[in-house]
């Protein structure tokens, strides 16, 4: 069977048809889900094995990025959310559904209502699109396999520095929830600009909760499931587009839950 | 109740990436040493609630304590040399507001009656007063939408007295009386005004102000291009009109391929499996010069509702921005009063593409910008947009008798109505009148949800036919689509901005964001169900009648009785003179330069060249990777900051369908002569979608004029402008199937001078290829490598170049574009593309062969030898002839078979070190490192972007 996947979009979701696609070339079941079919009920997240939030400026990413859908969630879909993770079923925030994840407390510790990190606006102060270098590490549904590789995925974002207070940090650092970091070309984690495109500490590029259920990134893997895809592939490109694992590894899960 | 202020601000200890900006912006742009620091801070101002829920507000929506500080109803930066507030005016819409009167309610807080939010900056230093004032005024508020909030507003909702509909006497006016009602209001000629007023003279009855001003919008230049489609006499001798040659070129040349051509908002070609592509280019000239950012976000939010509403409703695939400038260090003392300076222009215009394409998820991948001294009055703003729909849908659609009106997304407000001003002052009143706003700010998440929507309807089969609101509003929307059957509109049914709008202003503004459907009554209930499923509004207005009439009505009374034939066809067709002398341009007489370091110089002058440089800090502040449909992006290479040609897209997830997309434009040739500098643009356009392997059999073309007020000559200049194109169109069968003209660009100054802004001809290309593996980029692909420039190359013709525009030249003789021999070297590039007979190639533009080089080097990592043959090597490297490419054969294959039958010569070889060497006979002209030419290349625009 193909595990449903919501696809949550709402007012300034632009990145939905192609996380859809990802995921349903990975043998997925996307389906488009606006947030108000969730709080109207006509639609069940509990019907889904897999939630995506996809890029994208929800609601003009007004106050801060991702911040109002954040508060919608928190406010109408707080069980729902909750009970989905309970279950043990993944989560993945890609670029602004990373911001909604921070802002909604999911991520770092899954505590729904609790920030405890933050997505700031690039050192750079401006939006900025690039290709950048990241080693997987950690322990998540998502990068299963991939651990120590380096990986090649499209950013573009105004508001990517990740920064948290020192001890959050340490205790991230420390639990081994840090799944991306940003990388230069000699694979050393780089805090200098442009391979840090937005001077995240630590060079934080994607992080999962406690459990590796729940993964947010500020680059875009559905934006890499194509050899054509990537700006230079016609001078020749080994292996498998570098996005394609993270979504078969959560379809691989999803389908076994 | 008060007002409740809260302010957050980045903590002083954390970089302030928002104030570093400012910042970096007063010393570079303005020279300002005296400031220290500049720390930014966000006001946000709630109507109708408690200081208790205010706070509850900042803690849970507004403020975040992990990098924020924030202060209730009380300054938040105290220890600051100056701070100023920084808003828009009140009546200029801040797409925030919604957002926080949303979130308020999100959180329980239902009653929140209004909200606003603006800038607050903090400097420190020894700043004086008369800095302040100098940087507000350049670089924080530009006064036709900001101001600087002096005093805390009482209210922010917005309200107004209702105006009534006026009747105007027309029937008794005297000629000097209807010119001057003309001159104020409604800029029609005296023998318009005249027509109008024998048609309600037979009528017997005069006119409203409804009547007059939907009659002046319609009939104006803008909207009914009445140059375009006049006859002309050239210098004697009578021609067909310019949109009617055009047209006549498309019609004969019968390509399979055009689904629809000027018809509908956009052009229609044909795709793959079902599908269709279509595309449009706007210009926003005239409100970018005004408020660049507003301007041209706008412009953008324009153009992608042209191709929204193509045939049944359309997805928007790309967005392209096209600009010109004048250079940005030009001297303020150049810059004519009251126009702004080039280099804020191209930093705000930049701003404003990137927001609204950013935010609507429409990747921007396509562009270019040109300086020249004479757009210091005016800058030279494009928009292009492409999109796709389902073949079965692509036809414009006509609305039938008692289908509905429905206007949806934005609310009308009094934007773009006759350009009044509001005071600043009016805030602190109970009751405003609120005034017009020229400029909008945009707001591109409306659109998106709109968007949303429309491709939902239509999917279903809901719409029958739809239209932007651009130009003239509701009265051009429902009067184009209503053109055939007549349509009844309520005015008073429309939603609103804010209350006190006239009928009249309802009927014509010019708010963003809103579309017109034609939706039969029996699918209104699920459209609008569609519609507030993706909280988009929407409003039934009216009917399509089966009277061909325009009749409205506001609160029952009718204000507005036309007939359709009157609105559109009531205006005679004009005959209009032209004329047509050669400009003289002195030829420089220049010695080739000598010894190597004399060719480094020149070599780097000309990579530098603000024509040439490279485009990079404009291109990474768009997303050009949304959609996730790229397969070539502006920039590529092993260090991913070489350019590419055009653009190419797969718009079908999993399959090889590639959209290729490309322009091309040189404003300075059409000084010298218009009709082969319009052969240049659009030989360049298609040079550039061939040089990545587009089919030159199957392309479309879109044409942009943006001329000077055509006074006789400058008439003559566009008639020849028009002829290139359609001697072009006709020559390789590629078909325009839709255009604009734009002609207003001349600026009078105060004492007396007329700057003529140079004629400018966009040619944009787009067309189709089943196979996106088939297609190459610029870079060099491998040391070794055989190059040959293909295509008729004139060296010794060298009017208008980069080479001479650095000796201070124009010149006369313009690289002329052979039509004879274009269409078989396009074919042959393509063919070799095709075949894999080409690893690399990049056409000839500004800088000529020595530029392509260039480039190509720096995408491979590797240098180049050029062998030049017995030409004068300046003018064979520099040369700009259009309709030429640089070409890295692949391993194994030979030139002469595979360019039989074309111009084509051996020009060198790759190699693995990264130098450009060339020499001609036995002679060494130059060994330079790529290094070097590109340190140059990549300076200038990184100075003024900054990073």
């Amino acid at each position: 069977m193909k595990p449903p996947v919501c696809v949550l979009r709402t007012d300034g979701t632009n990145c939905d048809l192609e996380t859809a696609w990802a995921f349903e070339k990975c043998g997925g079941a996307p389906q488009l889900v606006h947030v108000n079919e969730l709080r109207t009920g006509s639609r069940k997240l509990a019907d889904f094995g897999l939630l995506v939030i996809p890029g994208g400026f929800s609601y003009g990413d007004d106050v801060h990025s991702g911040k109002i859908l954040a508060v919608e969630l928190t406010s109408f879909l707080r069980e729902a959310l909750a009970g989905f993770v309970s279950r043990g079923r993944p989560v993945l925030g890609i670029c602004n559904g990373f911001q909604v994840l921070v802002r909604t407390g999911l991520l770092p510790y899954a505590r729904i209502g609790e920030i405890a990190a933050t997505l700031m606006a690039n050192d750079s102060g401006r939006f900025e699109c690039r290709w950048v270098r990241m080693r997987v590490e950690g322990e998540s549904v998502f990068t299963r396999g991939l651990k120590g590789r380096t990986v090649t995925f499209q950013a573009a974002h105004g508001e990517g520095k990740f920064y948290a207070p020192p001890e959050t940090l340490a205790d991230i650092e420390a639990s081994g929830q840090v799944a991306f970091r940003y990388v230069d070309r000699s694979g050393a984690p780089t805090a200098a600009y442009p391979d840090n495109p937005n001077g995240s500490l630590n060079a934080i590029a994607g992080l999962t909760d406690p459990s590796g259920l729940i993964l947010g990134l500020m680059p875009h893997p559905e934006r890499f499931v194509e050899t054509t895809q990537h700006p230079n592939w016609r001078r020749g490109l080994e292996g498998e587009p570098d996005g394609l694992a993270l979504f078969r590894n959560a379809i691989r899960y999803a389908r076994e839950l | 109740m008060p007002l409740q202020e809260i302010r957050t601000a980045i903590k002083p200890e954390l970089v302030d990436p928002a104030g570093e900006e400012v910042l970096y912006e007063i010393r570079s742009s303005l020279g300002i040493q005296s400031v220290q620091r500049v720390r930014t801070a966000r006001v946000f101002r709630f109507e109708g609630i408690t200081p208790e829920e205010a706070k509850f507000l900042a803690e849970n929506l507004l403020w975040e304590g992990i990098f924020q500080d924030y202060a209730l109803n009380r300054p938040l930066i105290t220890d600051a040399a100056h701070l100023l507030e920084v808003a828009y005016k009140p009546g200029v819409m801040n797409p925030e507001a919604a957002s926080l009167v949303k979130a308020a309610r999100d959180l329980g807080l239902a009653h929140v009656q209004a909200a606003d939010s603006s800038w607050e900056y903090a400097f420190y230093g020894t700043v004086t007063a008369a800095e302040v004032d100098l940087i507000t005024r350049r670089l924080l508020v530009n006064a036709t939408v900001q101001h600087v909030v002096t005093e805390k507003p009482q209210t922010l909702r917005l309200s107004g007295p209702p105006r009534p509909t006026v009747t105007i006497p027309l029937g008794s006016m005297d000629d000097r009386q209807l010119m001057e009602l003309s001159r104020d209001r409604l800029f029609l000629s005296l023998e318009e005004m005249r027509l109008i007023q024998d048609y309600f003279r037979r009528l017997g009855r005069d006119p409203t102000d409804c009547e007059v001003e939907i009659l002046a919008q319609t009939w104006s230049e803008h909207c009914v291009h009445k140059t375009f489609k006049a006859w002309l006499i050239v210098d004697g001798q009578k021609k067909m009109p310019l949109l009617k040659r055009l047209q006549e070129a498309t019609r004969e040349i019968a390509h399979p391929l055009v689904r629809s051509a000027f018809v509908d908002n956009s052009g229609v070609f044909a795709f793959y499996d079902g599908w269709a592509v279509c595309g449009k280019v706007e210009t926003h000239n005239s409100p970018s010069a005004i408020e660049p950012y507003g301007g041209a976000a706008t412009g953008s939010g324009g153009v992608f509702r042209d191709v929204m509403g193509t045939g049944q409703g359309a997805r928007v695939l790309a967005s392209t921005d096209i600009f010109c400038f004048a250079p940005p260090d030009t001297p303020w003392t150049d810059i004519p009063p009251g126009c702004l300076h080039p280099h804020y222009l191209l930093r705000r215009v930049v701003a404003g593409v990137r927001d609204y394409g950013n935010r609507m998820g429409i990747p921007t991948n396509n562009g270019s910008v040109h300086f020249h001294p004479d757009f210091r009055a005016k800058p030279t703003v494009i928009v292009g947009a492409y999109g796709i729909l389902p073949e079965d849908r692509c036809r414009k659609g006509t609305p039938r008798e008692g289908d509905l009106v429905v206007v949806i997304g934005g609310r009308t407000g009094r934007d773009g109505i006759h350009g009044a001003t509001f005071s600043s002052a009016a805030m602190t009143e109970r009751t405003i009148d609120v005034h017009a706003q020229a400029v909008q700010i945009g707001h591109p998440i409306e659109e998106k949800r709109m968007s949303d929507a429309i491709l939902a309807a239509r999917d279903r089969g809901l719409i029958r036919a739809i239209t932007d609101c651009g130009a003239g509003g509701f009265a051009s929307a429902v009067g184009e689509m209503g053109a055939a059957t007549g349509a009844l509109i309520a005015l008073d049914r429309a939603p609103l901005k804010y209350s006190g709008l006239a009928p009249w202003e309802i009927l014509l503004s010019e708010s963003q964001e809103r579309m017109v459907a034609a939706v039969a009554p029996e699918h209104l209930d699920e459209f609008m169900e569609i519609c507030r499923g993706l909280n988009v509004e929407a409003t039934v207005l009216g009917r399509f009648t089966g009277d061909r009439r325009f009749r409205a009505t506001y609160n029952g009374e009718t204000v507005m009785d036309l007939e359709m034939s009157f609105l559109h066809e009531g205006l005679p067709q004009r005959v209009l003179q032209a004329t047509w002398n050669s400009p003289v341009h002195p030829e420089p007489e220049l010695a080739p330069p000598a010894e190597p370091e004399e060719w480094a110089e020149v070599y780097g002058r000309v990579m530098a060249h603000l024509n040439v440089c490279s485009r990079e800090p404009i291109i990474r502040m768009y997303d050009h990777g949304v959609q996730g449909t790229n397969a070539l992006p502006p920039l590529g290479g092993v260090d991913l900051d070489a350019p590419n040609d055009a653009a190419v897209l797969t718009p079908l997830p999993g399959r090889p369908y590639a959209l290729v997309i490309a322009h091309g434009l040189n404003p300075v040739l059409n000084l010298i002569d218009p009709y082969q500098g319009g052969l240049w643009a659009a030989a360049e356009a298609v040079a550039n979608a061939v040089a990545v392997g587009a089919d030159p059999a199957e392309i479309a073309l879109i044409d942009n004029f943006i001329w000077p007020v055509p006074d006789e000559e400058r008439l003559g200049a566009l008639d020849r402008a028009v002829d290139a194109c359609v001697d072009f169109s006709r020559a390789l069968r590629m078909p325009f199937i839709s255009g604009k003209d734009s002609l207003s660009s001349t600026y009078q100054t105060a004492d007396g001078l007329t700057i003529r802004i140079p004629p400018v001809l966009c040619i944009s290309a787009f067309g189709r290829l089943p196979d996106v593996r088939r297609t190459v980029s610029a870079d060099f692909k491998h040391p070794g490598s055989v190059l040959v420039l293909v295509g008729q190359h004139n060296p010794e013709r060298m009017g208008g170049s980069v080479y001479y525009d650095l000796h201070g030249f124009l010149g006369s003789r313009l690289p002329e574009t052979d039509l004879t021999v274009l269409p078989a070297v396009l074919a042959a590039v393509h063919r070799a593309i095709r075949r894999g007979d080409v690893v690399a190639c990049h056409d000839l533009s500004e800088g000529g062969l020595a530029v392509a080089v260039a480039e190509m080097a720096f995408g491979g990592g590797y240098g180049a030898r050029l062998t030049l043959p017995d030409i004068r090597p300046d003018f064979f490297l520099f040369n700009e002839t259009a309709g030429c490419f640089v070409v890295e054969m692949a391993a194994g294959r030979d030139p002469a078979e595979v360019f039989a039958g074309v111009p084509y010569q051996l020009i060198g070889e790759t190699t693995a070190a990264p130098n450009i060497a060339a020499s001609a006979g036995e002679r060494q002209l130059f060994e330079i490192p790529v290094g070097f030419l590109k340190d140059r290349w990549q300076r200038p625009l990184k100075e003024v972007f900054g990073g």
